[in-house]
């Protein structure tokens, strides 16, 4: 076929589609979309949208990095399983495969009333429906004497790229006989047995090269954590007294950490001249959402739970991290998950495809030693005004070693599909 | 020979009849009803891990395996819990739309 008959072609075929948009829309070239953050939930809503509307609606992601290092699976990189290639991916088949256009900039401002995004290069991006998933951002006033400035001496590793690699770095410098002290987040925050997966990965680690003696103290905000019983049975049982787990009933309260001396201070107890201290504090929807109004000063915003509408603007959908969604954790399973349902919302509103009522499914996989992994989740619906869990499970004590194992297996799998899933 | 071809025709008459109960489910619905798996079953059919690629499953062994799980005759917590709250109108379309693909890995 000669290229002008093929472009012809393509252009009417586009043509074709447009014929069956919304009166909402008519009067322009094709629908827009602007996503903004190339993460779980923003790469899976751009790809789902560019790929199911066959090129009806032109779809812009907006990144600022041009790697996507993965949050998920980075506990699995400090463990030693996996490289850090393997947790890094990139946008190239977005744009080649689904036509999406990448504009790779920071989103600065989101006028709300032109309903255009400003970018950090100047550029304007109008927009008929705004995915906004950003991902989270670190509260650095929530643990006393912790800053922005001193987070690469105390790293938290919750945000992905140098952070992670820092926290590897830092573990594997760590002597035998070392302390290491992590505090852990108040809820609601992303993924919440990473922690407790981390800690298990720290152990892992020190087992495997010899330090035995090094002893991980996690101080806790909270009176309990996600699948606890499971993990600290499996600590108890691979790494003997390794991990200690403190809640506030014992710790009496976080005071204070120093990071010139490595100390961490509790109403208990301090920790002096720690080898290694891992602060990871609370956190808040990334700032753009905040800055836009879709979420109150330090919180998160609040969405329709049968679309992901915003519950301030019905023109942007709010996804992941950022969002309150009910009773759904933060994780990249629930993002991706929330993403399809507003891809298929943002279709039937632009190009009247068919709708189905929502629907949402989750589940964790944690990884305690090798070939030793537990899992949480659950499915969900619309119900009562928010996400509400339909069903629910999570691994129970004294599961056999080949249940584990295939639950190892199953989390590879994950993964590969969830990834592919977001950047194929 | 033209007996064979005969009786083969009706089998596949017999067949064709007792398609809606199985294949014959909603695709469009089945094709949304999959974005819930594709985050774990790739859609390309490549398999990784233990988790197996169902791009391509022919519909009535689908239908068959939805229901082991939605009555808890087979194991697997997650899967379970997917099963449990669909119809069997749903998984008649999820087996239809899988097994309308072809594996691409
Ligand atoms: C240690 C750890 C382990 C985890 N393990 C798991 C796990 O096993 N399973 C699981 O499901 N989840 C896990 N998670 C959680 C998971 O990483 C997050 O829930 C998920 O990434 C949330 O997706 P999101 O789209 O909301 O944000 P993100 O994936 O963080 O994506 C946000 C993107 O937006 C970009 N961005 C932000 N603001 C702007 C802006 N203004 N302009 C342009 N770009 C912007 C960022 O660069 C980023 O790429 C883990 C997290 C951590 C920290």
């Amino acid at each position: 076929m000669s290229t002008s008959r093929r472009t012809f072609l393509t252009g009417f075929a586009a043509a074709g589609s447009f014929a069956i948009a919304s009166p909402a829309v008519l009067g322009q070239a094709k629908p827009r979309v602007v996503v903004i953050g190339g993460g779980a939930g923003g790469a899976t809503a751009a790809r789902y949208i560019a790929k199911d509307s066959n090129g009806a609606i032109a779809v812009t992601l907006v990144e600022e990095n041009e790697v996507y290092q993965t949050c998920f699976h980075s506990n699995l990189f400090i463990g030693g399983f996996k490289s850090y290639e393997d947790i890094s991916h990139r946008y190239d088949a977005l744009a080649k495969n689904h036509g999406i256009t990448l504009a790779r900039a920071r989103a600065t401002q989101i006028d709300r009333d032109k309903k255009e995004v400003v970018l950090s290069t100047g550029a304007r991006l109008p927009y008929d429906r705004l995915v906004v998933s950003p991902g989270i951002d670190l509260k650095y006033d929530s643990v006393a004497g912790w800053s922005k400035e001193v987070e690469e001496t105390m790293p938290h590793g919750w945000k992905p790229g140098r952070q992670t690699q820092l926290i590897k770095q830092k573990l594997d410098a760590v002597p035998n006989g070392g302390t290491i002290v992590m505090i852990a987040p108040p809820n609601p925050y992303r993924c919440p047995p990473g922690p407790y997966e981390r800690a298990s990965m720290f152990a892992h680690v020190l087992k495997a090269t010899g330090r035995r003696d090094c002893k991980i103290f996690i101080l806790d905000p909270k009176d309990s954590f996600s699948k606890q019983g499971v993990f600290q049975e499996g600590w108890e049982k691979h790494y003997g007294a390794m991990i200690e787990w403190l809640g506030p009933k014992v710790h009496d309260g976080i005071k204070s950490v120093d990071p010139k001396t490595n100390t961490v201070v509790t109403g208990f107890e301090t920790y002096k001249d720690c080898a290694f201290v891992n602060v990871i504090p609370a956190q808040m929807a990334g700032e753009i959402a905040r800055s836009a109004g879709l979420a109150p000063a330090g919180g998160y915003c609040t969405i329709d739970p049968a679309s992901m509408k915003s519950a301030v603007d019905p023109n942007i959908f709010v996804l992941g991290d950022a969002c309150i969604a009910g009773d759904m954790p933060k994780s990249a399973f629930s993002a991706n998950s929330q993403a399809k349902v507003a891809a298929m919302v943002i279709r039937g509103e632009l190009t009247n495809a068919r709708t189905f009522p929502a629907r949402y499914i989750n589940t964790c996989w944690s990884l305690i030693e090798t070939d030793d992994t537990i899992k949480v989740g659950g499915r969900y619906e619309a119900k009562d005004g928010k996400i509400a869990a339909t069903e629910t499970f999570v691994s129970q004590p004294r599961e056999s070693a080949e249940l584990r194992k295939e639950n190892q297996a199953e989390n590879v799998g994950w993964y590969a599909a969830i990834t592919a899933d977001m950047f194929s | 020979m033209r007996g064979t071809g005969a009786v083969r025709l009706a089998v596949l008459g017999l067949m064709l009849a007792c398609v809606p109960a199985e294949a014959a489910g909603d695709r469009a619905l089945g094709e949304y009803l999959s974005s819930e798996c594709t985050s774990c079953h790739q859609s390309s059919g490549k398999q990784v891990g233990g988790i197996p690629a169902i791009v391509g499953h022919p519909a009535e062994q689908f239908v068959a395996l939805m229901n082991a799980y939605r009555e808890r005759q087979r194991d697997n917590q997650a899967m379970q819990a997917v099963a449990a709250r669909l119809s069997s109108e749903e998984i008649a379309a999820l087996a239809a739309y899988y097994e309308s693909l072809k594996p691409n890995p």
